[in-house]
């Protein structure tokens, strides 16, 4: 496989408004985050300011201008989820992994809590890295969390 | 239970995923014959006739808004708002997973009938599964000429895009929506003008719920006053009700509007969870009202006029096991990092009751913080831009008023 681009992957859009968004998303998903670099290239390609593409890129979650941690935990605190002991969940992913949710304290681990993904029926809804899993129990965390240390 | 479905009829039944089972269980006939048999000014007499309101929220007319674009002569678009991202809800992703044509069916005829030659189905980024299913569908119909140009050989013609967001629950909001796809930030539009009247790339636009198009086609085959006899009188049809949290068979059920939050939890969800005692139920996600034992006879209906907005319809049953200083972290959370940031009473009210709810966890909260939290509440109700600052403060309203545990 070619390694991608940032030029090849906008080359995938055409240079209309309707498509900053998904050519960020894109981006974000390809290289982890939108650089500084990035948003040059991809403001000359769009004929739009600088500060417009990162307007919109700090702007939405999906969307990452910062480099990311090697693991990134995110943990959904809404409200069914609450009910499903989310909570508990947070407190056992900080001992373990000595960190404290909300907080970077090296490149290494973040966690971080998140709203709703719509899986509500199937809480606690744990991501790791983008990959998303439901029921999880103080047991299951520990074998997931050991896949990624 | 014998009610009747409109959304969920098939599911189960049919494999979503084949164009072939939905046609055999009379899929698209709807279409046909609003394309064969009708025109649009019948199709919006008949869909207003049929009382239908929006099920994202507000509970507009969908007659009156499909009316007001179908009117206007210039480029026009239709949007179907799959952005989904109220808690505790996730009924437009089940009619995707469950039936995604009879979704497909109902933007194309929705779309016809304003005079959209261009729709977009606007869906939660979160949603990558529901997306492929969208897309696979998409193809099937284009193929058998539902969409695309000459729409089963007639002169209507059609384009169908998937635009994917990016995480962020303002998005929801019609006009942040709107700017979303046009490459901004998503934060809400001053109203007027409407989407109605200046809305995608400046034109006319109609933004209906997901849940509100699958009605479309029933309503077309049968008619307007069938449906209307069907549940409340100012807010006729059926619903997707989601019942999660204590209740014995938490699960998704349709059932006609104006039905009691009792009944539903009762007769549909197997009542209270055994060995848990009942304390008050949320409904309609974060923006919800609790609800305590002696409420549960409100009936579910849309509109300013009703007991109980029913919202997105979801439903959470809390019992007493569960702990508040939780719940209200969970929700202050929530708007504290949904709120998007362009007004101050609306970042700094919902970034202070955060704050406040964590000191109510760790036992720490001041008599200072008591009296603050009636100025933030007020605030949030009476100066914020949009609704998501309205209704950041209703949970926690109701639990300072309702369950007097502050
Ligand atoms: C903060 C906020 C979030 C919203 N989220 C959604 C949503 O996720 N889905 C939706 O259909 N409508 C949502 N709405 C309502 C839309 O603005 C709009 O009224 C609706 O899509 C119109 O469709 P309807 O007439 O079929 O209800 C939201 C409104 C607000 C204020
Ligand atoms: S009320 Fe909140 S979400 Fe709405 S515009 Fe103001 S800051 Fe944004
Ligand atoms: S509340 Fe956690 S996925 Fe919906």
């Amino acid at each position: 496989m070619i390694k991608k681009t940032i030029q090849n992957i906008i080359l995938e859009f055409e240079p209309e408004a309707k498509n900053i968004l998904p050519a960020l998303k894109k981006i974000s998903a390809v290289f982890g985050y939108v650089s500084e670099e990035d948003a040059k290239i991809m403001a000359e390609y769009f004929g739009v300011s600088e500060s417009k593409i990162f307007e919109t890129a700090s702007f939405y979650d999906e969307i990452k201008t910062e480099k990311q941690p090697d693991i990134l935990v995110q943990i959904c605190n809404s409200a069914n989820c609450t009910v499903n002991n989310s909570f508990s969940i947070i407190s056992e992913v900080e001992n373990l992994l000595k960190i404290k949710s909300g907080r970077s304290v090296s490149l290494k681990f973040k966690l971080e809590e998140i709203s709703c993904l719509g899986r509500c029926a199937d809480g606690p809804v744990m991501v790791v890295n983008g990959k998303i899993y439901e029921r999880v129990t103080k047991s299951s965390l520990h074998s997931i969390l050991e896949e990624y240390l | 239970m014998k009610d009747i479905k409109i959304i969920t009829e098939h599911w189960g039944k049919i494999n979503p995923l084949k164009i072939e089972d939905y046609i055999n269980a009379g899929g698209y006939t709807a279409l046909e014959k609003f394309v064969f048999k009708m025109n649009p000014e019948k199709a919006i007499e008949e869909i207003k006739n049929s009382g239908l309101r929006g099920r994202g929220g507000a509970g507009f007319s969908t007659g009156d808004k499909l009316g007001m674009v179908a009117n206007q002569k210039e480029k026009k678009y239709f949007i179907c708002n799959l952005e989904e991202s109220e808690p505790g809800t996730y009924k437009d992703r089940l009619i995707v997973d469950n039936n995604p044509h009879l979704l497909l069916e109902g933007i194309i005829i929705s779309a016809l009938i304003v005079g959209a030659q261009k729709a977009y189905i606007y869906i939660n980024g979160n949603y990558e599964k529901q997306k492929e299913i969208l897309e696979k569908a998409l193809a099937q119909s284009r193929e058998k000429k539902y969409w695309g140009e000459n729409i089963l050989g007639s002169a209507y013609n059609l384009e169908i895009e998937i635009f994917s967001g990016a995480g962020a629950y303002i998005c929801g909001e019609e006009t942040a929506l709107i700017n979303s796809i046009e490459g901004n930030r998503g934060e809400p539009k001053i109203r007027p003008p409407f989407p109605t009247e200046m809305g995608l790339f400046g034109k006319p636009t109609v933004v209906d719920n997901a849940e509100t198009i699958a009605n479309i086609p029933w309503i077309i085959s049968n008619g307007g006053k069938k449906y209307s006899a069907i549940g409340s009188k100012n807010s006729p049809g059926t619903k997707i009700f989601l019942l999660n949290g204590a209740v014995e068979k938490p699960g998704t059920y349709e059932a006609p509007t104006g039905i009691t939050v009792k009944k539903l939890i009762d007769e549909y969800a197997g009542g209270i969870k055994r060995g848990k005692e009942f304390w008050f139920v949320q409904i309609g996600g974060a923006c919800g009202k609790l609800l305590l034992e002696k409420e549960l006879k409100a009936k579910m209906e849309f509109g300013k006029e009703c007991e109980c907005p029913l919202g997105s319809g979801s439903i959470l049953v809390v019992d007493k096991g569960v702990n508040i200083y939780d719940l209200l972290i969970s929700w202050t959370d929530f708007f504290r990092r949904e709120s998007c940031g362009k007004c101050v009473p609306c970042r700094e009210g919902t970034f202070r009751l955060w704050e406040i709810a964590k000191r109510f966890r760790d036992g720490e909260i001041s008599a200072r913080d008591k009296e603050a939290i009636q100025d933030i509440l007020w605030t949030l109700d009476n100066t914020t831009f949009c609704p998501l600052g309205k209704f950041a403060g209703t949970a926690f309203r109701d639990v300072v008023e309702k369950l007097k545990i502050l």
